[in-house]
């Protein structure tokens, strides 16, 4: 259940930055930057909410600080722990 | 947009700061109920559930302060005093949340879903009630946190509802 809303932050985190760039790269809507401005930034604080939650190493809670990709990363290092711990 | 994203402030304020708050206060009730071995059995799953609510609104409850500055900047208000109060009071109840109501229910949890083992067990039965009357002071001081933590989003709406030096009137 976390690991899934953990997915779900991370993914919208991302998306919502990729987004946001665009749309200041291109077209530059005001009512774009300040819509996803504040979800991009909701995203950003539940991933490090939800990282810090379960009993987790320092360095894989430090990765969910990460700007943009923090979700990723820290679901990419609970996989690796995930794999690493029944071998 | 600032209609918009002042919807979601409010909204997000009453479905997920008002949920949490409905659930800390709870939460010292039923793990009383808990630490009662006459009442654990019904009472040990309420405190659970009491526990997944707290911790899973209040990671939601983030959209509140984001949302709330992103108005703000649209209103052109972020150096009012009243702003500033209540981000100021907003940073104590999520210190309260994240430091003390949440590792307490936390460790009250684990004492209360360990209790049953501990007594089957005779060598855990010794040292059972000075663990019983280590979370009943536990209870009390999430009680006495609860109701501090609740005053202070009583003075946070307050503070919104009047917003004491602002031009535009209630």
């Amino acid at each position: 259940m976390l690991h899934r809303r953990l997915g779900t932050a991370a993914a919208v985190e991302t998306l919502s930055l990729a987004a946001l760039l665009t749309n200041l790269a291109t077209a530059h809507l005001p009512w774009i930057a300040s819509a996803l401005g504040p979800v991009h930034g909701f995203c950003y604080l539940v991933v490090i909410a939800l990282a810090w939650q379960p009993p987790a190493p320092s360095r894989v809670r430090a990765l969910s600080l990460v700007p943009a990709v923090g979700g990723l990363l820290v679901l990419r290092a609970q996989r690796r722990r995930a794999a690493a711990v029944p071998a | 947009m600032a209609a918009f994203l002042l919807s979601v402030h409010v909204v997000a304020a009453v479905i997920f700061v008002g949920s949490v708050t409905v659930a800390v206060s709870l939460f010292p009730r039923y793990a009383r109920l808990a630490l009662d071995e006459t009442t654990a059995a019904t009472a040990v799953p309420g405190v659970q559930l009491l526990h997944r609510v707290t911790r899973a609104y209040a990671a939601l409850a983030l959209a509140v302060p984001v949302f709330g500055v992103a108005v703000a900047a649209q209103l052109d208000v972020l150096g009012d005093a009243w702003v500033q109060i209540s981000m100021a009071l907003t940073l104590l109840a999520g210190v309260l949340l994240a430091g003390v109501v949440l590792p307490g229910q936390r460790r009250l949890l684990d004492t209360v879903t360990a209790a049953p083992e501990g007594s089957a067990d005779d060598g855990a039965t010794v040292a059972a009630p000075a663990r019983i009357a280590e979370a009943a002071a536990l209870v009390r001081r999430l009680a006495m946190v609860s109701g501090v933590f609740n005053l202070v989003w009583v003075t946070v709406v307050v503070l919104m509802i009047v917003r004491p030096g602002s031009t535009t009137g209630v």
